[in-house]
């Protein structure tokens, strides 16, 4: 495929023309980032010389999120997002937290596919599964989805049809956003050039640009209609669950995400679930059967929950700067931690790494508030556990059970009310880590404490004193710290020491030189012998 | 026909000395249940002609299918003693009323756990033993424990018909063959010499030893004949005896006792002359229906029969005469009331035991005098199912004060520490209930000494807290028990449809209650795991889950599942190093395996992480050859803290040292409980920090840098050290005749098992054998075993050890590497482990 139509080069030019933009910001993720010289010098000849164009990468986020942070530094007008996208809305007029939105366009790629195998497979399936299919892709595939349409309707007139199937398709929701202008009528305009400039055009239904909306799901009329990760949809007439989802694209997180969402079978019952997804891959050309990893990775989540039920000590992650609605997120968060009388902290760190979490030995679990498709971490290399706000919301409400659903989007968790009391059987907390009964402390003997009253130094003495009883190792290494000064007191080094062994201070002596990962005097050494250097 | 009513009961349960709360304690099919029975029977609350087929504690149909006993059972009977009979009783007492709290236990291994929780809150002991089978290993793993908490026991010898009608030994045969297992169990008791407790071994001629018939429902101590005796011979009682038992020989022809078998045919001893020839006559007249002979004899021993009992023949009127004669409940009444404490008599010597807290506060007194006006403490050893689906009993025994209903208690659980707010709850007791055969009485309240089981807390009890007053803030928790069997075997268990799993959590939470010994927990994987001791308990776990606590909905139990551990063979073969993630932190360490004997000493306790240093260096220097020095350093146990792995620094003059110590430790936890090889624990590893680098910013040295370092580095010391898998194994011990032998060994070696000891019971054709056995060789072992001896072996298997897989988990294609990969395959991990180049790293 070529270069310029892989990029887009053409509609990129008219989006930057049309609105006439000086200073554009290019987002480039990192595995395309060796393209990105290229891509700015054609677009520089293109564009010429009074359009200044700035290559960002390395996001301080996921690279899925447009960088609006990393944007503004340069003064961009607008940002030119290449690559996968989460297509999340960022932070619009609608909770307008940050002073700074900008346009920003979306080059998805175009991943190389062969959409006659591809066809094949669907209409297999189609045939085997007698069921109806909804056909999902990676947003990198969305470029040869007319070819496949026109090709899947071909064969299914020439052959056998099943009259009562039917193959519907889902659809880029817009390769726009822009806060400032009307929305409808730009993102029209620019697919109007898409679909004249490209090889493939995408076809938007005016219905179903929901992207901006909050829930993904919404009733109209003529059925349901759904927004995930940038794709949209709307099913007729029946239930979501009566389709196959027939997924065409790479095992990414937004496939996982789609897993996720309508996951409708529950979480334990591989073999009984009478919703099924298939995937095509790409690049093996083949058909996968998806449900034993949709199972894995839904009793994990689960497992995580039941994990964060034990915590005491919340680490709440910001993990976007952008993405709309995440303030609201993190206080509704903080207050649901509270409520369910557990201790919250707010890190700001950019992207979590075991490194950086390990900085935080006291908290028992994180809350990754983020963009969808980077909310999902499960790397075993974490010293605590990483959950999603929907996870959260599972874990620290009383009474609440999982019932199957899952939410990816923290949007939807919004518009729901999370702090909702559920009605429970007065009853201690079971803990299936521990496996037995774990009262937390309750939220309202913690509002005591607050109390100035007379007692409270009572109070505060007598905790100082239990503290005494209670074996710091457990604080340390068994999460029973109730906040992270509890977990500070109990640490074993608290500071310079002052009883030298031997008082007088100790001779002069040269430091090392060099770099770390080998200092001068170590290379000598480790050719010699590769014992212990000291 | 119940011969006493709740409000008699309730009036005794205030003679703190007129009550005994005793357990019945044996190796499985001995007969507890069925000699259980008789006291039953002589309480009025079945009739006497069925005592010994109704086994009256055995409540689930289950139970009474398999013919053994799975749960505890508890049951408070009420008993009038004549002054004739307690005119030698020298302790204190209070009137002729007697308590009884008596509960009954499983003898199946694979129930050890039960019997633990009814040692808990007893006195006393019944310990039966088959006079021909003997002390069984189950025999002496409940005698064990039940002196580990400080439970005086008395003893019967149970199944006497046998000798009389099944295998017609003659008396001094028999003799020999009481004696030794009065002997064998003494041994055991020996073993436990407690200064507090006395001296807790038996003897026939103190009257702490029974001779019991519990099919038949007789059963006589010496002091029975002894009395018989006395008078004729015009000696007092306890001169009698002495001469009953031991070596002691009587010849009717000169009327004189030696202390050796004189040689003439008439001479014989005198348990064998007075006491076993009477009975041997009375049952053969009995069995040939000689009603002319008998009737004279029973004449003479003052035994009256009423009309209709005369009619009867054959094994119906023996038993019928021998209940008569030497009724078991008043033999074993007898014994318990004059040789097993009172709760005021026990509780004196068991508060050490009991209570965690300091001895001298007022809780320990109350419990050490038995108190009822003293605070509440009360101990809930167990949970028991209520026929109201779903709602639990919490039984227990109240050591001090007094629990009623409506009050408000403050409970307690395994996790509390005092002075924090962790896992205490307070909560109102909505009803009292005393335990009368098989149903239940609600009373006002219960005082100290007595068991007692409360509706209204069991959504606060998981399996066991302790309960005391709200206001008792100052109380210490009542020490947990301890188990003699661990829940190795584990399985997975998920819904067939998945909008059960509410259902699921419900009833495993229910399972967990139920039970003191299974665990319900969830692996890291998100499967729910139910662990069990053994084949057989996980079977009755799973089916009570199934039936009674999810209401009948569908499950899938995977095949049984067993936790490995990880260890290594020798010490690494170099000192590992692994950087931190900015490369300016270095670790460089070694792992070793422990020395032979010190993971036990760990798992034990008698090595921790709260020992005095002192105590600890001096433990390590000697017993196990430690550097004196060395011992100081160790860092930390692992994993939980407490499990037996260790980090010991090594290091020589590091500066900031000190500093990065917890991040090291917190990393050791982590890496501890999910070895290198397959993310089981580890066991028996010491990791010894031989070299740190560290950059010179406390900022590049925080944990985010230390801990996953020094997680890599032990992953990397023990993929160098030879690592090695470690397999549960149980012991084994089977009982059979001689022919079923080589279907046994067929059976072992083919389960990779193996016999360490084999054991001719002397004067039975029963062999005894002991064998070592992988547990994951052990499912289906007891069927396999069945069949292969035609039903004469019946094996009883209890964890024993860890036993290290000689093949090398590294190779693929070994045992150890097979089990390796199956076990990441079901824990959802990469197939293959994780090279030792992505812990390690080079400079």
């Amino acid at each position: 495929m070529d270069f310029e139509s892989k990029y887009e080069i053409s509609s990129t030019v008219d989006f930057i023309r049309r609105r006439n933009f000086t200073r554009v910001a290019l987002q480039f993720p990192d595995e395309l980032l060796k393209d990105s010289p290229r891509v700015a010098m054609v677009l520089r000849s293109e564009l010429g010389k009074d359009v200044r164009l700035y290559v960002m990468a390395d996001a301080a986020y996921g690279s899925c999120c447009v960088d609006e942070i990393g944007a503004s530094h340069v003064n961009a007008e607008c940002v030119v997002h290449y690559g996968h996208a989460c297509m999340s809305p960022f932070d619009g007029d609608k909770l307008s937290f940050s002073t700074s939105t900008l346009p920003a366009m979306f080059v998805f790629g175009k991943a190389s596919i062969d959409v006659k195998d591809c066809v094949q497979s669907l209409i297999q399936c189609l045939s085997s599964s007698n069921k109806s299919i909804m056909v999902m892709f990676g947003l990198e595939c969305a470029h040869a989805l007319e070819d496949l349409k026109a090709k899947v309707s071909e064969s299914l007139i020439l052959g056998q049809s099943h009259p009562s199937l039917k193959v519907v398709y889902a659809e880029v929701a817009g390769l726009v956003i822009d806060p400032y202008v009307d929305s409808t009528k730009e993102i029209d305009q620019v697919t109007s050039h898409s679909n004249s400039m490209s090889d493939a055009g995408f076809n938007v239904n005016e219905d179903e640009r929901k992207i901006f909306q909050f829930s993904n799901r919404n009733k109209t009329e003529s059925g349901t209609s759904y927004c995930l990760g940038g794709l949209t949809w709307n099913v007729p007439d029946r239930k979501i669950e009566d389709y196959l989802l027939f997924w065409i694209g790479p095992d990414n997180a937004a496939f996982n995400n789609v897993m996720l969402t309508f996951n409708n079978c529950e979480i334990i019952a591989c073999e009984f679930s009478w919703f099924s997804s298939v995937r095509y891959d790409t690049d093996k050309r083949c058909l996968l059967k998806d449900l034993p990893n949709q199972q894995r990775i839904l009793r994990r989540r689960y497992y995580l929950v039941e994990k964060a039920k034990d915590a005491n000590i919340v680490g709440i992650l910001v993990g976007t700067l952008g993405v709309a609605g995440y303030l609201h997120i993190i206080e509704q968060m903080k207050e649901l931690i509270k409520r369910a009388g557990k201790k919250s902290y707010t890190l700001v760190m950019g992207r979590p790494n075991p490194a950086k979490l390990a900085n935080f030995p006291e908290c028992d679990v994180f809350v990754y508030v983020s963009c969808a498709q980077t909310a999902l971490l499960d790397c075993k290399e974490f010293l605590a556990p990483v959950i999603t706000p929907f996870e959260a919301v599972l874990a620290f409400s009383r009474g609440r059970q999982w019932t199957g659903e899952y939410v990816v989007n923290f949007q939807d968790l919004i518009a729901s009310n999370i702090v909702e009391e559920v009605e429970c059987a007065e009853e201690a907390r079971f803990s299936f880590i521990k496996g037995g009964y774990m009262e937390d402390s309750h939220p309202q003997e913690n509002g005591k404490e607050h109390d100035g009253s007379s007692l409270a130094l009572t109070t505060i003495t007598e905790k100082a004193l239990s503290l005494q009883h209670q074996n710091p190792d457990s604080i340390l290494f068994k999460g029973n710290a109730r906040s992270g000064s509890e977990f500070f007191a109990a640490r074993s080094y608290q500071g310079l020491n002052m009883q030298y062994e031997n008082p007088a201070p100790p001779s002069y002596v040269m430091g090392r030189t060099g770099r770390a990962a080998a200092y001068v005097d170590e290379k000598r050494q480790a050719e010699g012998s590769p014992g212990v250097v000291d | 026909m119940v011969k006493f009513t709740a409000e008699e009961l309730r009036r005794i349960m205030d003679l703190k000395h007129n009550i005994r709360n005793m357990s019945v304690i044996a190796h499985v099919d001995h007969g507890k249940s069925t000699l259980t029975d008789s006291l039953v029977a002589a309480a009025g609350i079945i009739a006497q002609e069925v005592a010994g087929d109704v086994r009256m504690t055995d409540t689930r149909a289950d139970e009474a299918e398999r013919g053994i006993t799975i749960k505890s059972t508890g049951i408070s009977l009420y008993y009038e003693m004549t002054d004739e009979s307690l005119k030698n009783f020298k302790g204190e007492r209070a009137g002729n009323e007697y308590l009884i709290n008596l509960i009954d236990s499983p003898g199946h291994v694979d129930f050890s756990s039960e019997v633990t929780a009814a040692l808990r809150i007893t006195d006393g002991a019944l310990v039966v033993v088959d006079c021909v089978e003997g002390v069984c290993v189950q025999t002496e793993t409940v005698l064990r424990q039940a002196l580990g908490e400080r439970i005086r026991p008395v003893l019967t010898v149970n199944k006497m018909d046998r000798c009389f009608l099944e295998l017609q030994v003659d008396g001094e045969e028999a003799y020999q063959t009481f004696s030794r297992v009065i002997e064998n169990a003494n041994v055991i008791m020996a073993t436990y010499e407690d200064p507090l407790l006395g001296d807790v071994q038996v003897y026939p001629e103190k009257g702490t030893v029974a001779f019991s018939a519990g099919l038949h429902g007789w059963a006589f101590t010496l002091t029975n004949f002894a009395k018989m005796y006395a008078t004729k011979f015009g000696v007092d009682e306890s001169k009698m005896m002495e001469r009953l038992w031991g070596e002691n020989f009587f010849d009717p022809a000169t009327k004189k006792w030696t202390t050796k078998n004189s040689g003439s045919p008439s001479c014989k001893r005198g348990f064998v002359q007075f006491c076993y020839e009477p009975i041997k006559q009375i049952i053969a007249t009995c069995m040939n229906d000689q009603k002319d002979k008998l009737w004279p004899m029973l004449q003479k021993l003052g035994v009256t029969m009423k009309s209709d009992e005369k009619e009867l023949i054959g094994k119906a009127l023996m038993k019928r005469v021998m209940q008569t004669w030497l009724p078991a409940s008043t033999a074993l009444l007898e014994m318990m009331i004059f040789h097993l404490p009172s709760p005021s008599k026990a509780q004196r010597y068991r508060v050490e035991n009991l209570y965690e807290g300091p001895l001298d506060d007022i809780y320990a007194n109350a419990i050490r005098n038995c108190d009822p006006e003293g605070p509440l403490m009360l101990y809930v050893s167990k949970m028991i199912p209520a026929s109201d689906k779903g709602r639990f009993f919490a039984f227990g025994r109240v050591f001090s004060g007094r629990v009623s209903t409506g009050m408000k208690v403050r409970i307690m659980g395994p996790n509390y520490v005092p002075g924090q707010k962790k896992d205490l709850y307070v909560k109102s007791v909505q009803r009292t209930v005393i335990w009368m055969g098989k149903k239940q009485e609600s009373v006002e309240d219960v005082p100290c000494g007595n068991t007692v089981a409360m509706v209204g807390l069991d959504q606060y009890i998981t399996k066991n807290a302790t309960l005391t007053n709200e206001k008792e803030v100052d109380a210490h928790p009542i020490r947990a028990m301890k188990f003699s069997v661990s829940p190795v075997v584990r399985v997975a268990v998920q819904c067939k449809l998945a909008s059960d799993l509410p259902k699921l959590v419900e009833g495993l939470k229910r399972l967990a209650k139920s039970d003191p010994m299974v665990v319900c927990t969830i692996e890291e994987s998100g499967e729910h795991i139910v662990a069990g001791a053994g084949e057989l308990h996980l079977e009755i776990c799973l089916k009570d889950l199934q039936e009674d606590f999810m209401g009948g909905a569908e499950i899938i139990v995977s095949d049984p599942v067993v936790s490995f551990r990880e260890t290594v063979l020798e010490k690494s073969c170099r000192t590992v190093m692994s950087k931190s993630p900015n490369k300016h932190n270095r670790l460089y360490m070694e792992a070793r395996p422990m020395e032979e004997g010190l993971a036990e000493a760990i798992d034990d306790g008698r090595i921790g992480p709260r020992d005095d240093p002192k105590v600890r260096s001096k433990i390590l220097s000697e017993e196990f050859g430690w550097d004196k020095d060395l011992a100081k350093k160790i860092w930390c146990f692992g994993p939980e803290t407490t499990g037996p792995n260790m980090v010991v620094d090594m290091c020589k003059g590091v500066q900031y040292l000190n500093e990065i110590k917890d991040s090291v430790v917190a990393g050791f936890q982590w890496a501890s409980k999910e070895g290198a090889l397959a993310e089981e624990n580890m066991r028996a590893i010491c990791f010894e920090v031989c070299d740190v680098v560290l950059h010179a910013d406390a900022i590049h040295r925080g944990g985010g840098q230390v801990i996953p370092t020094a997680r890599r580095v032990i992953y990397a010391a023990q993929l160098t050290a030879k690592p090695r898998l470690l397999e549960p194994v149980y012991l084994v011990e089977i009982q059979a005749p001689e022919q079923a032998l080589g279907g046994i060994y067929g059976v072992l070696n083919q389960k990779r098992g193996h016999v360490f000891e084999e054991m001719q019971r002397p004067g039975t054709p029963l062999y005894n054998i002991k064998a070592y056995l992988p547990v994951i060789e052990s499912f289906g072992f007891s069927s396999t075993l069945r069949a292969a001896t035609s039903g004469q072996a019946f094996p009883q298997c209890v964890f024993d050890h860890w036993d290290m897989m000689s093949s090398d988990p590294l190779e693929p294609a070994s045992q150890a590497g097979q089990l390796v990969a199956d076990i990441r395959k079901r824990k959802g991990l990469k197939e293959q482990m994780t090279p030792l180049s992505e812990f390690e790293d080079k400079l």
